[in-house]
């Protein structure tokens, strides 16, 4: 290749009389004129003119031209030490031009215009110079126009902070090998970090690490951890990874707990309170989140100690999937389970009844309830609890 | 004892009020104020039932009905989270007698009076003390321990009279010095007749029945007003169940009792299969016109139950045809049932 393209930086001579003689790449041509003609015909006042048709940006094809622009790969790239903000695009030059379309605006039947006009063959011409003016200003404002929409920032869906991605949604996941959709369920971003491994060959190995939550609202949740050196990735298989790991919840009345939960997982604790219909869920942001993916509406949770994301999601499904439904608690103590609502006087509503029917010897119940109180509930039922969060009223849970 | 009681109504909120134990206690402050000598017009031979006998009050109490899902509906407030409590049966079943008790209590009916009479009674007239100003000034009795009903309250006009307070004057001067909760001074626009009517589309009897109950005194014009214009509202268009299982179904059937118009009612309830309430509705017909002619068929026959109906629908039902066929399928049901 490159020494074809020698042959063409050869001297131009100049003839009166040939004319318009373009370098059409012409490689044959000139080498053919080259050789021979000094030898045999007379000798003509040529004036040699140094011109070069070839330099590297024709030995070099437009990806290797471009790598070497945007020099991903440099010792600079490397081991993360590359400037965040300095980063070229790379642009594809090829788009918006035709074969047959340059500068002097040269008609080509077969290129620019059609082989056959009203059935004879024609031959090539030229435009116009106010044509040619008019061509060259549309050319330029469709590429300005292509820029313009390459520019534009498309406005990014807002998680729990404009900058983080928890609590954003990925949509549904993707279908299955054998065809099942998942239209239902919807899925949401936890947490997005970037971690690092230490290895032998370069020092720290980056790759992000993305948790990722599904649920279709109806009791069916389930969540993994998904890790790939780029973002989309991670979130890719974190997502479709998760409809692998569902758990079902049971909830009462569709729209809460079945009772108080204190659930622990390594050094994370959420404490898990039921509540009216109304109330709304007045969590953790992380807890938020996963409780609307499992269509709960109306809790109230309080995380103690660690805030690892992980430790909270895995907490929570573990807490609400050993939760104990009222039929499971008549069952279990023989008992019919009642409900007394402060709203409807002293009726009471029996909600489940032992399958193998009521025993006959009633609760024990001792004067002073055996239940272990926490410090912040107590003072804040007392009152005593000082935090200018806890009265503001808020109208979005 | 009249005025503790008296300050124990006042002091109770408005869900309930026990009127019926002190409506005998009510009719005596009021003969003792005006010293009205009870004499009821003796032209009838039998004693006409009043609201207040016992059987009366029985037959009212069971045709009313015991729904406690309807009596412990869930009422406007702030919601907390339901408690739970593990129970045997026994246990169970004692609950739910206490919340009957507890309903019978919120169903005690809101009592039937005689309307009050106006109080004309001028006490001097001063004509040195003629345009001494250009308002009326109302001098009230605040002491704590007099029952509202002997509160002295006098008017001085600027004509110089002293006169006795209007009733109208009375509530209002009372509701200012003893203000009672849930009761304005004036009274609130719901009780105008146009508005009553689009409460009613909306079918919100009973509210308007609380609000009347908490608003006016048992006695007074306005009180019978509302009570009539709402019962004849629900007697067209034969809305009776809105008001069954609340306290205000024995006044409705007392209201159409008098008026002789227990067609509709009986029609209603021989249409939700409530025989025994049908039977309970005719005699307290009879009871309360003993001269009527099915009360005396009732007498000669000594009828009892379907022959009541049947009795009643021969003689002085305008919808005899239906009754009667009410009453044959539900004894061919029972005869179906019984082999």
């Amino acid at each position: 290749m490159a020494a074809v393209t020698r042959l063409c930086c050869v001297l131009r001579l100049s003839f009166e009389g040939v004319g318009a003689l373009r370098a059409l790449g012409g490689a044959a041509h000139l080498s053919s004129l080259a050789r021979p003609s000094p030898t045999q015909y007379a000798p003509v006042t040529a004036a040699l003119q140094q011109n070069r048709h070839s330099s590297f940006f024709n030995k070099l094809t437009a990806d290797e031209l471009w790598r070497g622009v945007l020099a991903e790969s440099g010792a600079g790239a490397r081991k993360g030490r590359g400037k965040r903000t300095k980063r070229k695009m790379k642009k594809d030059l090829n788009r918006g031009q035709n074969l047959g379309e340059g500068r002097a605006g040269y008609l080509w039947p077969g290129l620019n215009t059609p082989v056959y006009k009203d059935g004879s063959v024609q031959k090539p011409s030229q435009r116009g110079e106010a044509e040619q003016k008019e061509v060259t200003a549309a050319l330029e404002r469709q590429r300005d126009e292509w820029d313009k929409r390459r520019k534009t920032k498309i406005k990014r869906e807002r998680g729990w902070t404009g900058y983080s991605w928890g609590g954003i949604s990925l949509g549904p996941p993707d279908p299955g090998p054998n065809g099942e959709t998942y239209e239902d369920f919807d899925s949401r971003v936890i947490e997005v970090k970037s971690v690092f491994n230490v290895t032998a060959k370069e020092s720290r190995k980056r790759s992000i690490s993305a948790l990722v939550a599904v649920g279709n609202g109806n009791g069916a949740a389930g969540f993994a951890l998904g890790k790939a050196a780029d973002k989309n990735t991670a979130l890719r298989k974190a997502k479709n990874r998760a409809m692998h790991y569902l758990y079902y919840i049971e909830r009462y009345n569709n729209h809460t707990i079945y009772h108080d939960i204190e659930s622990k997982f390594k050094r994370t604790t959420l404490r898990m309170k039921k509540q009216n219909k109304g109330y709304g869920l007045r969590c953790h942001r992380a807890v938020i989140t996963l409780c609307k993916l499992i269509g709960i509406e109306d809790m109230y949770a309080k995380v103690d100690g660690s805030v690892n994301l992980l430790n909270i999601t895995r907490a929570l499904f573990h807490g609400l999937a050993n939760q104990e439904t009222h039929q499971n608690l008549a069952d279990k103590k023989q008992l019919n389970v009642v409900e007394f609502r402060a709203e409807q006087g002293t009726l009471p509503i029996v909600v489940a009844r032992p399958q193998m029917g009521a025993r006959k010897e009633p609760e024990v119940e001792d004067d002073v309830p055996n239940t272990r109180l926490h410090w912040a509930d107590v003072k804040a039922s007392q009152g005593v609890k000082r935090s200018v969060w806890s009265g503001v009223k808020r109208t979005i849970w | 004892m009249a005025v503790f009681s008296f300050t124990r109504c006042l002091v109770r909120s408005y869900f309930c009020v026990k009127y019926v134990d002190h409506v005998q206690t009510l009719l005596q402050t009021t003969t003792r104020m005006f010293s009205v000598s009870a004499s009821r017009s003796s032209f009838v031979d039998v004693p006409k039932a009043q609201f207040t006998d016992t059987e009366v009050q029985d037959i009212l109490t069971k045709i009313t009905g015991l729904d406690l899902k309807k009596v412990f509906r869930p009422i406007r407030q702030q919601l907390t989270p339901p408690k739970y409590k593990l129970m045997t049966d026994t246990e169970l079943e004692e609950s739910v007698c206490k919340a009957e008790k507890q309903a019978k209590h919120l169903l005690k009916m809101p009592p039937v009076l005689p309307e009050r009479k106006p109080i004309n009674d001028v006490l001097s007239e001063d004509q040195m003390l003629e345009g001494m100003d250009t308002a009326n000034y109302v001098f009230t009795d605040i002491n704590f321990n007099v029952p509202h009903r002997e509160r002295f309250i006098v008017v001085r006009e600027p004509s110089g009279t002293l006169r006795k307070a209007t009733w109208n004057e009375r509530d209002r001067i009372i509701q200012v010095y003893f203000p009672k909760e849930g009761r304005k001074i004036t009274p609130p626009p719901i009780f105008k007749e146009e508005n009553l009517r689009m409460v009613f589309e909306q079918d919100r009897h009973e509210d308007v029945l609380n609000q009347c109950v908490v608003q006016f005194e048992p006695d007074s014009v306005e009180f019978k007003n509302v009570l009539i214009l709402t019962y004849e509202d629900i007697e067209k268009h034969g809305k009776y169940d809105l008001l069954r299982s609340t306290r205000f179904f024995g006044g409705l059937a007392w209201h159409l009792v008098n008026g002789q118009r227990i067609d509709g009612l009986l029609v209603d309830m021989l249409q939700r299969d409530l025989m025994q309430d049908a039977v309970r509705l005719v005699r307290l017909f009879n009871l309360v016109h003993p001269q009527s002619e099915s009360a005396q068929h009732a007498q000669r026959q000594q009828a009892t139950d379907l022959d009541l109906l049947k009795i009643y629908a021969q003689y002085e039902s305008k919808r005899a045809g239906f009754i009667d066929l009410a009453v044959q399928t539900y004894e061919q049901t029972k005869a179906l049932s019984s082999f």
